[in-house]
């Protein structure tokens, strides 16, 4: 029946193409990011010296970065499912629909968006495979036959963006209500306690005593027992504090706030700083581990503390691979950011129709909901690199010393990654554009 | 001088094969209160938003005359109806439709930011509608924390707080119940045409046109009675 129900539900709505369009190109973008890392690391399996353990666990990492966002982007994808068909979602209450065959009808849509996008991601995915191969690890090129994954994988990717796409639809649909009078977004009650800030301040104090005391350790496994805990630890933090810092923040920018813009983009975040956190979350650990690693890197690099060619090259890729990962996670963002917004845009359809009948420039909607994506994310990705700096102080200040151009080209990877997550929010304005047409 | 604040002359208006407007000819008189009643489709809302420069008719005109002179609505560009509904029109809609993250009196003042004025005055002007619309102590409340009445009331203020010569209201107590509805409406005439402001409004309610100073009924796109309320 749902089926039926849903096929019927596939006419197009009043909310617009954009609406269909940006969670398929998400998770195209998703899929495709998640293929090409996966066949860079085929390719580290293939390797099978004491190198290759060093370089197969480095790609865990990278993929585990990755999966932060691509969760929060199914979420995002499943709201705006049941917000574009809202008035449908609501009529199908109203005759007498149980919650759960609506809600099974936003989760299957949004099932069949992720797969549609999928299937296109794939096709990406195997367009970019020669120029994946170009890459280099270890001083020679990945090869076009080395990132080619075999077909079982092909299949199985998109299966599991679909059934992720499902699990998190369902967790995203908490967020909201459809009631036989429309669909709303549930308010959360913006509290938040200091404690946050001083359990933060002792962990990455903790995290800082940790990497002081590293060279006294006894074996390597200490070494990295402790490494794992200070980075654990204060990725941790960045999560607990992160909401509590946005709202901070966002409090001084409602009060200081003198133009339209920017009294609305600070009142939005401050209605729930931990929706403004998932939004922008995945940046935090990215840039923090793009500091945290990039830093180490940059000062073995110019130390000439490696012992070898190879360990030279190990260098050379890690500082490689931490910006694929960087690059990956800031394009999921852009692509949660986008879909977040269109979603956003059509819950608040006839406040922003409204809003335009009243004179308020398109102009200033559109400034204001910007600012309050970017402002966050501005804290996030620099509040997330500066605490990495701080428990890796030492290190950082040598290598802003005798590394200075790394330590550039992080600066540079994340202010581009900012730029990405710009042209997201730029990717929504016609769907702005249309709900607040006045006339 | 014409004693008339807006002027319509024939007004069409089509959305695909559905004619909303067939051919309406429509003064507005400075300082009246002027309902538009009609049933559901009728194409009395389509009319408030030509007559407020929201909705651009397919034929005929709508003239706008302010202390600096008469302004062709129908001839003006987007940007410059945009900017007249801003600066010479109030809006008021059945539900209240104000900014739920901000508090009572931002919503208010923000209808003045966008003219340009600071923040801090345009809140202390904020404050004083507010006052006058019964809302004292209730200006930093946020729109979720009033009840349906008080979140209109706020919108009344919004309305008129950068002195609009013209509200138009769309079903402004459409949501509310009878009593509310009274008092609500009271506070709308009150704010407009006991200060020698003009008042277009749409409503289904005989009660609340009959409080207005003329009424105008619409079937089918065209004005087929106009009456003095008893």
């Amino acid at each position: 029946m749902i089926a039926r129900i849903a096929l019927l539900l596939a006419r197009p709505g009043s909310a617009g193409a954009a609406a269909s369009v940006l969670p398929v190109t998400a998770f195209g973008i998703v899929t495709a990011l998640l293929l090409m890392v996966l066949g860079g690391a085929q390719t580290f399996w293939t390797w099978q010296d004491d190198g290759g353990v060093l370089y197969q666990a480095l790609a865990v990492i990278a993929l585990a970065l990755l999966v932060v966002p691509l969760v929060s982007l199914g979420g995002a994808a499943a709201r705006l499912s049941a917000r574009r068909r809202d008035d449908r979602l609501a009529t199908l209450r109203l005759l007498g629909a149980t919650p759960a065959t609506v809600s099974a009808l936003a989760v299957l849509e949004s099932v069949v968006l992720a797969l549609v996008g999928a299937v296109l991601g794939v096709a990406v995915y195997l367009a970019g495979v020669p120029l994946l191969g170009l890459i280099h690890f270890r001083g020679e090129p990945l090869g076009a036959s080395g990132v080619l994954l075999p077909w079982w994988a092909l299949v199985a990717v998109p299966f599991a963006i679909g059934s992720l796409a499902a699990v998190s639809a369902v967790l995203g649909l908490r967020q909201v209500v459809i009631s036989p009078l429309g669909v709303r977004t549930r308010q959360e009650a913006p509290r938040m306690h200091w404690l946050r800030l001083v359990v933060g301040l002792g962990v990455v104090a903790l995290a800082f005593g940790l990497m002081a005391v590293l060279q006294v350790a006894p074996s390597v496994l200490v070494i990295l027992g402790m490494l794992a805990l200070a980075f654990g630890g204060s990725i941790a933090v960045l999560n607990l504090m992160g909401p509590w810092v946005i709202r901070l923040v966002a409090k001084g920018q409602a009060r200081r706030a003198k133009t339209p813009a920017r009294l609305l983009a600070a009142r939005s975040v401050l209605e729930s700083p931990k929706a403004a956190w998932r939004q922008v979350g995945g940046v935090a650990m990215t840039s923090f581990m793009a500091v945290f690693a990039g830093t180490g890197v940059a000062v073995l690099e110019v130390l000439g503390t490696a012992p070898d060619a190879e360990s030279d090259l190990l260098l050379a890729d890690i500082r490689t691979g931490i910006l694929i990962t960087v690059v990956g996670s800031f394009l999921m963002v852009a692509c949660s950011v986008g879909v977040n917004q269109a979603a956003g845009i059509l819950d608040r359809g006839d406040l922003y129709r409204s809003l335009g009948m009243l004179g308020m420039p398109t102009g200033t909607m559109d400034a204001a909901r910007r600012r309050a994506v970017m402002s966050p994310l501005r804290i996030t990705a620099i509040g997330s690199a500066v605490t990495a700096a701080i428990v890796m102080l030492p290190l950082t200040g040598v290598s802003l010393i005798v590394a200075p151009a790394s330590l550039l080209v992080i600066a540079a990877v994340l202010a581009a990654g900012i730029g990405i997550v710009w042209l997201g929010l730029v990717a929504t304005r016609p769907v702005l554009d249309r709900a607040a047409a006045a006339g | 001088m014409s004693s008339y604040v807006i002027e319509a002359a024939g007004l069409s208006r089509s959305f695909g094969s559905t004619r909303a407007l067939a051919g309406v000819d429509l003064s507005v008189r400075t300082g009246e209160s002027l309902a538009i009643m009609g049933a559901s489709g009728s194409g009395k809302t389509t009319l408030l938003h030509c007559l407020a420069g929201i909705t651009r008719p397919d034929a005929g005109t709508v003239g706008f005359r302010s202390g600096t002179g008469r302004v062709e609505v129908t001839g003006l560009g987007e940007r410059e109806r945009s900017r007249l509904r801003r600066e010479a029109f109030g809006f008021v809609f059945q539900q209240g439709l104000l900014i739920p993250e901000l508090t009572a009196v931002e919503n208010v003042a923000l209808a003045l930011m966008l003219n340009g004025m600071p923040r801090a005055r345009a809140e202390e002007y904020g404050r004083g509608w507010l006052d006058a619309l019964g809302l004292a102590g209730m200006e930093d409340r946020r729109i979720g924390q009033l009840s349906g009445g008080q979140a209109q009331r706020v919108a009344i203020a919004r309305a008129q707080v950068t002195g609009a010569a013209v509200v138009f209201a769309d079903e402004p107590t459409g949501a509310l119940d009878s009593a509310t509805s009274a008092d609500v409406m009271q506070a709308l005439l009150d704010s407009t045409t006991s200060q020698g402001r003009t008042l277009v409004l749409v409503t289904h309610d005989a009660e609340v046109a009959a409080r207005c100073s003329r009424i105008v009924d619409m079937r089918d796109g065209r004005i087929v009675g106009e009456r003095v309320p008893a």
